[in-house]
């Protein structure tokens, strides 16, 4: 008897902690979706509005079209954004980069930009990530005093090379993608 | 919602009212459009999204992400072969498991001179898992998806996109983590140069 009541109770338990588990991962899930994800859906859309209804829209094309459609362009524009003193100023919440996806996706759906250079611009806007970020970042895997002084510049530079290598690398691994 | 009916049954009112007119109408469309694209996006990827988040939070919680732990103890070991797990396996995993910017506590495990190319690593895969593990990183989404949407709209697959962003991020982790571990030794030598 005592050996069905203790199954019992762990059988109860257990399925009670996975429903409870599922139960918080959606709450956690929708706390997630109105704090942070809806609101940002709210901005994009009004910056896709924008430029899709008013002519702000043909002169970004004429702008991005040079340099997001062609290797050497994407590598200016990696550049660019891994300068030392620029990318940590690109670099918060990225929402730069964001923004500067959403205008170049709408680009491509448009048919300015072929869509086998989506994969290295993904690379492109983006070799700022995380640069405003590094004495937090350092800071929560406790480093030490000097070691944040010597990180940031670290991997500041490091960017300034891995930045365009990385768009270089996406360049060739886009062959076949979308064609 | 129609604010301002474009199938008026009067004639269209001219003059100076009515270029005011006009320019009221070509306001209220740029947030038309804008509702448009929202209403596309929440009817779009957002379910999906919930669904997927809900499942793998779960999925987060029942495994524990402590597990993950043990091997960043590992990664602090010298030697060539260490290195691929030190800026592949674990910033992957981190971030997977601890999100951002929870991923870059893992650092804590690695001696000191690795940690700015843990970090560099780690950070700089917090958009490309986006592509398929969107509950890394819930806020930054759009890097991934404002680029994604335009590939939707020519009709095309995004799987394939995401995979090789995935893939080629890990690619890109590897190489920085080298590439700042390299910095790092050599401004910390320096350092220890001048000081002595």
């Amino acid at each position: 008897m005592n050996a069905i009541n203790s199954l019992l109770v762990k059988i109860g338990r257990g399925v009670g902690g996975v429903v409870g588990t599922l139960y918080q991962a959606g709450r956690d899930t929708v706390d997630t979706v109105i704090r942070n994800i809806i609101p940002f859906m709210a901005f994009i859309s009004f910056i896709i509005g924008l430029v899709l209804i008013t002519g702000i829209g043909d002169l970004i094309a004429n702008g991005i079209k040079g340099l997001a459609g062609s290797l050497v362009g994407l590598l200016i524009v990696s550049v660019v954004c891994a300068i030392p003193l620029l990318s940590p100023l690109l670099g918060p919440g990225a929402v730069i980069a964001q923004i500067v996806g959403t205008l170049l996706g709408v680009e491509i759906g448009k048919g300015t930009i072929p869509p086998q250079f989506a994969l290295p611009a993904l690379f492109a806007i983006n070799p700022q990530v995380g640069c405003d970020f590094i004495p937090v970042g350092l800071a929560l895997g406790e480093a030490e005093p000097e070691t944040v002084e010597v990180g940031v510049p670290a991997v500041l530079f490091s960017r300034l090379i891995t930045g365009p290598l990385s768009v270089v690398i996406a360049y060739f691994a886009s062959f076949g993608l979308y064609s | 919602m129609n604010l301002l009916a474009e199938d008026a049954t009067v004639g269209e009112p001219t003059g100076v009212w009515g270029s005011i007119a006009g320019g009221a109408e070509y306001f209220i469309s740029i947030f038309q459009k804008g509702g448009e694209v929202l209403w596309g996006l929440m009817g779009g990827i957002l379910p999906t999204l919930i669904v997927l988040l809900t499942a793998v939070n779960a999925l987060v919680r029942i495994i524990g992400p402590e597990k993950i732990e043990g091997l960043g103890r590992k990664a602090a070991q010298p030697g060539l072969i260490w290195y691929p797990v030190r800026y592949i396996v674990l910033p992957f995993l981190a971030v997977f498991f601890l999100t951002n910017p929870m991923a870059y506590t893992m650092g804590r495990f690695l001696p000191e001179r690795f940690k700015p190319a843990f970090y560099d690593a780690a950070v700089s895969y917090v958009h490309p898992i986006t592509g398929i593990f969107p509950h890394a990183n819930p806020g930054e989404l759009f890097v991934y998806l404002g680029i994604a949407a335009g590939i939707t709209q020519l009709g095309l697959g995004l799987g394939d996109l995401a995979l090789r962003y995935l893939l080629i991020g890990l690619v890109v982790i590897f190489i920085r983590g080298i590439v700042t571990e390299f910095i790092t030794v050599r401004m910390m030598a320096k350092r220890e140069k001048a000081a002595a």
